[in-house]
Formats: structure tokens, C-alpha cells, sequence
């Protein structure tokens, strides 16, 4: 207790000028966050949420349909546990990871508190409820057995864990959309969390060996390659996106022919994807640059062709570089998705100007932009955290951890 | 500039005696530097050749066009009975039969020390991942850094980045091996133990060029000396010869300078 104190007083008020700026500023905090607890907790009216829950998620997906949906969550959530404990109980060779670091053990004491405040917060039917606990205990159960069996797991198997979530990816997709023996879902259906996550990965997961490709292009000795993708580049990067994707929303109609055009949905997902793919273009034209030509000699004198040097020696090294810029693209990417509610698609923007536009809810602006503002919030900064232990974990230089 | 009938005809030479056949390479760089300006050099099997000369010379860029890191407009160079030519084929073979120590190091930071051996020999001679692990721990044992297998080239010292080096190239099972200033970049206190290494060497059959600014590992260790300036070279001779009667007024320059 005497040490906190001492450290608090060092910290925050070592100087005179230093006490009067931490007063102030503690002050402005107080006040600040008052003024918001006061609002979100007496004079809101959350009902505006709690009504629309389910369009918030997944829009108009039909409520026949939505055990789809829990079922594609719940395979997200355990492939998502187990590569959670199967990483933990794999740590790198040249470091002792603990099974349990303190950060792990946070997430799951606020994973499982979110799982069970949230829904009965949100007044959801005891049925749902108890499917966000399973969901909870599903992800916390997966994560503990794999963290304990995992380091026993053979290696043959292990190889195969990265592959689930590709497959993982397909089916998700035969899920929402149908196809294979379920019944369809027309794309026009899909909306809130729902569409905004569906367009974000899908344009995330494509742009990223589109702008290896672009960027590899830019660097190329062949002029025309060279020139086709600076041209590319810089046409794409010297648009807006809102324009680019009311021009999608045409073109693919000129393109092809009747009936090829794709829906709606996806032609902004693709223009999102091209759009996305100049930006992260340059990001990993950084990371080109950073390696040093003696990388490329040493793999050459080693006897690797250039395609062999550049798959093992500078690429890896290349995008670790990159990844901070090529993450920031996709936090951008992501919130981009909002701009589809301007061509008429009801991501999770969407959904909300027709809640508000609702005159039962009526004056419940900041309830609704608080919420979106929160989910977004919670995506991306998953994105940040998934991002930064990446990097951890690839960084050659950071030596054993504890 | 000497031609030799053998090169005249176009033919190869017996590969069992040169490994290292260069004449009259000439290199401009492309803002018109005059790198090279007619070199020769014969290495035969198992001989140790220092290059040594002033920063400048073109030594560096002398043996980096042995294994086509430079290429060359004037000249002729033949490795291991193979002709340099602009056929990447060729290259290809000419590079896996020559193993090259930079004076960065170079190793592949995002790889392990194990890793950085076993790259190459799996991915370009095909062998199984299990064999060459085995042939890259015994190579590390005999460079002394075995311990170090499952490091991060960055966590390791200078010193040990290099023996690293030159274990990764013999992992390659090269005739020849190339030094281009291998001690250049070491702290003083590291230099012998890359020495020592390259000395070790030296007493096995394989071929080696070495640039390096090191009197003493060449009066013990090489056959010939050789010393290049601005782009030519100017003597070659045995270093008991090179070192204490050198002939040419150039040599006797340098080695007041070095000495």
C-alpha cells in the first residue's frame, strides 16, 4: 500500500507544475467520465437496443434460418479456443511461454463476464442466453484442454490446425449463403454485424496476396508489370472509396453480361477488396525495402532461385516488417464497411439509420452510435491485440520472455 | 593478356586440377566506373588464395563474379569446369558448388541457426530434412557453436553470426568457398575465432579465396597471395615471396602501408 502511494506520488506529482497538471487533468476525467455514467446509466433509454438486437447482429437473416449462424459461431468459437491453447502450450522454441500468462487469464475472467452480463443486460430470451454461455464455456473448455493436451499433440497434427480455418472460412460461407443441400439465403438479407464482419474479412483475407502481388509488381524489372501496377497504384489510391463503390455498384453491370454481374453485396465486397489491395500495396513495398540486399545474395550464392529466395528469405522477413501498416489498413478496411449503408446496404450503419428513422425510437441517436461505436471498437481492437502478439511472437530480435 | 590453348578452343578445363579459371574480366559499373580492368587468376583444387589491395581495388567485386553476383562484359571466367555465361541454368549450378562468407554475415534473422544451415541443402539438392539436420548439428559442432542451434542469428555475437556463416555454406557441400572480408566487421576480441575456423578449413580439400586485410592468416594459411589495385592485379606470388621480396614497387607501397 505504502509503495503504491510512493509510486503514485512519484509518477504523478513529482514537481509542483506536475501536481497541478495531474489535479487538472483527474479533474477533466472525473467530470468526463460522470457526465457519461450519468447519461448511459440514468437518462439513456437502452430499449432502442435491446428491441433490435437481432437486427443489429444479422439484420433481416431469416429467424428460421439464424440456428445457421449459431452453428457457424460455434465453430468459430472452438477452433478459435483450441488454436488459443494449442499456441499456448506450443510456445517458440528459444522461449519458455507460460500456459497461463496474466493476460490470458484477464481475457477469460472478461470473456466470461461479458458472456453473462451482456445477454441478460440486453434481456434476451432465457433460450439465447443460455446459447451465450455454452458459447463462453465452449470457447474457456476448449482453450484449458488444449492448453493441457496440446504439448503431447503429434506433430503431423499439429500441421493440420492452421487448415481449419480456411475450411472453417468455406463453410462459413455455405452456411450464410446456402448451397450444397441448405436452403438459400439471398444476400440481400444479410445485414448488421453480420454483413459489416462478412465484407470486412472477405476483402481483408483477398486484398492481402493481391497487394503482395501489387507490390512485387511495383518492384518488378519488367517495365510493364512495373508500370501497369504504379498505374493501379495510384489511380486507386487517388479516388475516394465512396466513389469507387458507386461506380462498382455500375460497372460490373457493363462488364458482364446479364445475370454474371454479381449481387449487390458482393460487388462492393470486391470493390472493397481492390480498393484495400493499393493500400496495402505500399504497406508491404515498405517492408520490401527494409530487407537488405545481402539477404537476397546470401539465398542467391546458396543456390535459391529468385522465387525461392523470395518465398523463404524476403517475404517473411518483409511482411513481419509490414505488419503494423498492413494491420492499421485493415482496422481502416474495416470501418470503410460503413460507407456500404451509402449504396443502400444495411451493414451495421445501415441498420442503424432505419432503426433510428423508426418512429418508435425517435431522438435515440446517441444510444444507437454509442453501441456501433462500442462494437467497432471491439473488432478492432481485437485486430490490434491478434496483431501485436503476431509480431511478438515473429520478432527474431526479443529474447526469452520470462 | 595470356590465352591459354585450352581456352582458346573453347574447351573446359580438366576439372580435377583449376576450379577457378579467370581472363582479362572486365567490369564497368553502370555509371561508367571501370571496376575490373583485365584480371587473371587460376585457383587449383584445395589451394588457399588471399586477395589482398587497398579499399577501392575491386577485390570484392573481383570474386563476387565468380559466383555471378557481378556479372562482367569483357572476359572469361570457368568455376569447376562450368563457363559463366548469362544462361541462369548455368548460374544455378555454378552457385551450388560455391559457398560465399560476406562480411555482413547475412544470415536469415528470421530463421534459426539450425534453420539458416538447413535452407538450402533441402530446398535446392532435394535431401531429407532429417539427414541434413544431422550433417548441420555435426557442422556447428566442429565451427564450436552447437549449443547455439535454436537461437535467432540476432541473439548471437559477431563472432558466432560468422562461424554460423561458414557453416551454412559448407552445408551446401561446396567445391569452392569465397571470403569476402569475413573478419571486416568483427570486433578485434572475435577475430581469431573466425580464423581459426577458416584455418581448420584450409587443411581439408576444398578451395578456397579469401579478400581480407589479415597478414597473418596469409602468411600462414594461404599458397598464393595476390594483390589487386585499381582494378588490376598486380602481383601474385608465394606469401614468404609476397610478404619479404615482393617485385613490384605497387606491392612494396601496400605493404608499408599495412605493415
Amino acid at each position: 500500500m505504502n509503495s503504491l502511494l510512493r509510486r503514485l506520488r512519484h509518477e504523478l506529482f513529482a514537481t509542483p507544475g506536475d501536481a497541478v497538471l495531474s489535479v487538472a487533468l483527474l479533474a477533466l476525467l472525473t467530470l468526463a467520465m460522470g457526465g457519461l455514467l450519468r447519461w448511459a446509466l440514468v437518462q439513456a433509454n437502452w430499449a432502442v437496443i435491446q428491441a433490435n438486437s437481432t437486427l443489429f447482429a444479422v439484420g433481416r437473416y431469416p429467424a428460421e434460418q439464424q440456428w445457421r449462424l449459431w452453428l457457424l459461431t460455434s465453430l468459430l468459437v472452438g477452433a478459435a479456443g483450441l488454436s488459443w491453447g494449442l499456441l499456448r502450450a506450443h510456445p517458440r522454441a528459444d522461449r519458455q511461454g507460460l500456459l497461463w500468462p496474466r493476460n490470458d487469464r484477464v481475457a477469460v475472467g472478461l470473456l466470461a463476464g461479458l458472456a453473462v452480463w451482456l445477454p441478460w443486460a440486453l434481456g434476451l430470451t432465457g433460450g439465447i442466453q443460455a446459447r451465450w454461455w455454452g458459447l463462453a464455456a465452449l470457447l474457456i473448455g476448449l482453450r484449458w484442454l488444449a492448453g493441457r493436451q496440446g504439448a503431447s499433440w503429434p506433430p503431423r497434427l499439429l500441421k493440420l490446425v492452421p487448415l481449419v480455418w480456411p475450411l472453417l472460412y468455406l463453410t462459413g460461407m455455405v452456411l450464410i449463403g446456402g448451397g450444397l443441400g441448405v436452403a438459400k439465403v439471398s444476400p440481400s438479407e444479410w445485414g448488421g454485424l453480420l454483413l459489416t464482419l462478412l465484407s470486412a474479412s472477405f476483402a481483408i483475407l483477398l486484398c492481402f496476396p493481391l497487394g503482395v502481388l501489387l507490390a512485387l509488381g511495383r518492384r518488378s524489372e519488367l517495365p510493364l508489370l512495373r508500370w501497369a501496377s504504379v498505374i493501379y497504384i495510384e489511380f486507386i489510391r487517388g479516388a475516394p472509396l465512396i466513389t469507387l463503390l458507386f461506380l462498382g455498384q455500375n460497372i460490373f453491370g457493363f462488364l458482364l453480361p446479364n445475370g454474371l454481374a454479381p449481387e449487390r453485396v458482393w460487388r462492393a465486397a470486391w470493390v472493397l477488396t481492390f480498393f484495400a489491395a493499393a493500400y496495402l500495396a505500399e504497406a508491404v513495398r515498405s517492408g520490401l525495402a527494409a530487407v537488405p540486399t545481402g539477404q537476397v545474395e546470401a539465398a542467391r550464392s546458396l543456390g535459391l532461385s529468385q522465387a525461392r529466395a523470395l518465398q523463404h528469405v524476403v517475404l517473411p522477413q518483409a511482411l513481419r516488417v509490414a505488419l503494423p501498416a498492413m494491420v492499421g489498413q485493415f482496422i481502416s478496411l474495416l470501418q470503410d464497411t460503413t460507407l456500404l449503408s451509402l449504396i443502400g446496404l444495411l451493414e451495421l450503419l445501415g441498420v442503424a439509420r432505419t432503426v433510428m428513422a423508426n418512429p418508435e425510437f425517435l431522438g435515440k441517436n446517441a444510444e444507437v452510435y454509442l453501441t456501433l461505436a462500442v462494437l467497432f471498437w471491439c473488432c478492432c481492437a481485437a485486430l490490434g491485440l491478434g496483431s501485436r502478439a503476431l509480431e511478438r511472437r515473429l520478432d527474431p530480435r526479443t529474447v526469452p520472455s520470462r | 593478356m595470356t590465352t591459354t590453348p585450352a581456352a582458346a578452343a573453347n574447351t573446359v578445363v580438366p576439372a580435377n586440377t583449376v576450379m577457378i579459371e579467370a581472363q582479362g574480366v572486365q567490369k564497368w559499373y553502370p555509371n561508367g566506373f571501370h571496376a575490373l580492368r583485365g584480371c587473371d587468376l587460376r585457383v587449383n583444387r584445395g589451394e588457399v588464395v588471399v586477395i589482398m589491395g587497398p579499399s577501392g581495388s575491386g577485390k570484392s567485386t573481383f570474386i563476387r563474379t565468380f559466383n555471378a553476383l557481378e556479372d562482367f562484359q569483357k572476359g572469361r571466367i570457368v568455376v569447376d569446369g562450368i563457363a559463366l555465361s548469362n544462361d541462369l541454368r548455368n548460374i544455378d549450378a555454378i552457385r551450388r558448388e560455391v559457398g560465399m562468407v560476406f562480411q555482413q554475415f547475412n544470415l536469415f534473422p528470421h530463421l534459426t541457426v539450425l534453420d539458416n544451415l538447413t535452407l538450402a541443402p533441402v530446398l535446392v539438392r532435394k535431401r531429407a530434412k532429417a539427414e541434413v539436420e544431422r550433417q548441420a548439428m555435426a557442422l556447428l559442432q566442429r565451427v564450436g557453436i552447437a549449443e547455439q542451434a535454436s537461437k535467432f542469428p540476432g541473439q548471437l555475437s559477431g563472432g558466432q553470426q560468422q562461424r554460423v556463416a561458414i557453416a551454412r555454406a559448407l552445408c551446401m557441400e561446396p567445391r569452392i568457398l569465397l571470403f569476402d572480408e569475413p573478419t571486416s566487421a568483427l570486433d578485434p576480441e572475435m577475430v581469431r575465432e573466425v580464423l581459426d575456423v577458416m584455418r581448420n578449413l584450409a587443411e581439408d580439400d576444398i578451395t578456397m579465396v579469401v579478400v581480407t586485410h589479415e597478414v597473418k592468416f596469409a602468411e600462414q594459411v594461404a599458397h598464393r597471395v595476390v594483390l589487386m589495385a585499381e582494378g588490376e592485379v598486380v602481383e601474385e606470388a608465394p606469401p614468404q615471396v609476397f610478404f619479404n621480396t615482393p617485385s613490384h614497387e605497387r606491392t612494396r607501397r601496400f605493404l608499408d602501408q599495412i605493415l
